[in-house]
């Protein structure tokens, strides 16, 4: 059974530059997803001195597509509504990466004991943590995967 | 659920019926650049600033954002250095009558709610919040004329954005600076400014929300405004019904919209999702009565 990041981690994945669209990260999702063979629902952001400085997730593209007014919407029955997918749609592929990606990051190093993984992802509600060596991201450790190497131990 | 009147169709109503509860909120130590991207991400036009206990220290706006880029200040600055504090509150059992006054006589857009501990924030009401329960009374209203069925009649009955709407529009020339623009809504407190060509016509328009993504992404405040502008403007003709106004609005994802007369590249006014919360009166002449009242 593994006991720190380093041996759970995937060291091969997809990032996103802070300048790209979101119409662009939408693109990086799905390769992401095919070459990791699942459907991935977060990728780091990483700019061009290799500092990770933000991430993407599901969550944040949610949030962008999810209309302003939505909360009136209740209240309009005769709204036609035909086509207002593909209008927010199009307003968000504009909008850059930088502008909604999460940035208070919760990193962890290579060494992070993982019952303290656990314990961070319980705590703050995240699903993946970068792991950071030398101001780099050199892994990502998932709770699928921490979940998976447990069962084992758990059988 | 308060009562369908029409001495005032909010009459009864406590800010509870409207208000939201998430509540998009920084804390001091977040920087501007924070603060932008929370606005940008939530769609909103302000952030609470909590302290370390969590209790509302002050509000940040797109207003205040776009001040720090007219000052140039830098990104990473704390958002302590540009909130406007204490957050004024309400509680959720106040009546929408009393929250309305209170936000016009600090002449602020969103009241935050109070709940069960002093300062801290469990809701936040802000004009469009109130749209929604217009329509709902709207819908509702015994005497509302378009369920009545009285086709066209009926539909030459109902207020026209003429009627509503703001009239004059202020433009800026599409090769005046950031900074300029920046001066003229600060100026005139608007939200966005429709920029015209040399001809006179309209080419687009310029938000705070595009002034302070520009701020983000490092753009020099001396350049054009042509350069962050969106295009084309969204706008309706002045004869368009206030119900037609609000499904453009909630459709394209806006709260605000320029009225033209006839000709589309030439503006005659301006009409917010706030205005229609400020009227406090429905879609259709049956409410016509309040609306006198509080004009």
């Amino acid at each position: 059974m593994p006991t720190v990041a380093r041996e759970v981690m995937e060291t091969s994945f997809l990032s996103l530059s802070p300048q790209a669209t979101i119409a662009e990260a939408g693109e990086v999702f799905r390769r992401a997803a095919d070459t990791a063979g699942r459907t991935v629902f977060g990728l780091m952001v990483i700019d061009e001195a290799g500092k990770p400085v933000g991430m993407l997730s599901m969550y944040d593209i949610f949030l962008l597509i999810r209309p302003k007014h939505i909360h009136i919407w209740g209240e309009m029955e005769d709204l036609d509504v035909a086509g207002i997918i593909d209008r927010a749609c199009a307003k968000a592929k504009q909008v850059r990466v930088s502008d909604v990606m999460t940035t208070d990051l919760i990193t962890i190093s290579p060494e992070t004991h993982l019952l303290h993984v656990i314990d961070i992802m319980i705590k703050r509600h995240v699903r993946r943590l970068p792991v950071i060596e030398d101001g780099r991201v050199v892994g990502l450790v998932y709770m699928s995967r921490v979940f998976r190497r447990l069962l084992e131990r758990l059988a | 659920m308060g009562i369908v009147d029409h001495q005032g169709v909010l009459k009864g109503l406590m800010v509870q019926d409207a208000m939201r509860r998430q509540v998009i909120r920084l804390d001091q130590q977040a920087s501007l650049a924070d603060a932008v991207r929370a606005t940008i991400k939530y769609k909103v036009n302000a952030v609470l600033v909590n302290d370390a206990a969590g209790e509302g220290v002050g509000v940040v706006s797109k207003t205040d954002l776009m001040g720090a880029y007219y000052a140039d200040l830098p990104l990473d600055t704390p958002v302590t250095a540009v909130m406007v504090g204490p957050p004024v509150f309400c509680s959720a059992t106040d009546s929408l009558d009393d929250a309305l006054d209170r936000m016009r006589e600090h002449r602020i857009h969103r009241l935050y709610v109070e709940g069960d501990q002093p300062r801290r924030a469990a809701g936040v009401l802000a004009y469009p919040d109130i749209v929604g329960l217009l329509y709902r009374f709207c819908n509702q209203c015994e005497r509302n004329l378009r369920r009545q069925g009285g086709g066209g009649t009926a539909l030459a009955d109902r207020f026209t954005l003429r009627e509503v709407m703001t009239p004059g529009v202020y433009t800026h020339r599409e090769d005046d600076s950031l900074i300029q623009v920046m001066e003229g809504l600060a100026a005139h407190r608007f939200g966005a400014v429709p920029l015209a060509n040399q001809e006179g016509v309209t080419v687009g328009v310029v938000s705070k929300t595009d002034l302070i993504a520009a701020y983000l992404h490092g753009l020099p405040a001396a350049g054009p405004a042509r350069d962050i502008m969106s295009a084309p403007v969204q706008a309706c003709d002045q004869e368009e019904t206030l119900a037609s106004a609000l499904h453009t609005m909630i459709f394209a994802d806006i709260h605000r919209l320029f009225v033209y007369k006839q000709d589309p590249r030439h503006l005659v006014g301006v009409f917010s999702l706030s205005d229609a919360a400020r009227i406090r009166s429905g879609t259709c002449r049956a409410c016509v009565v309040s609306r006198i009242k509080i004009g």
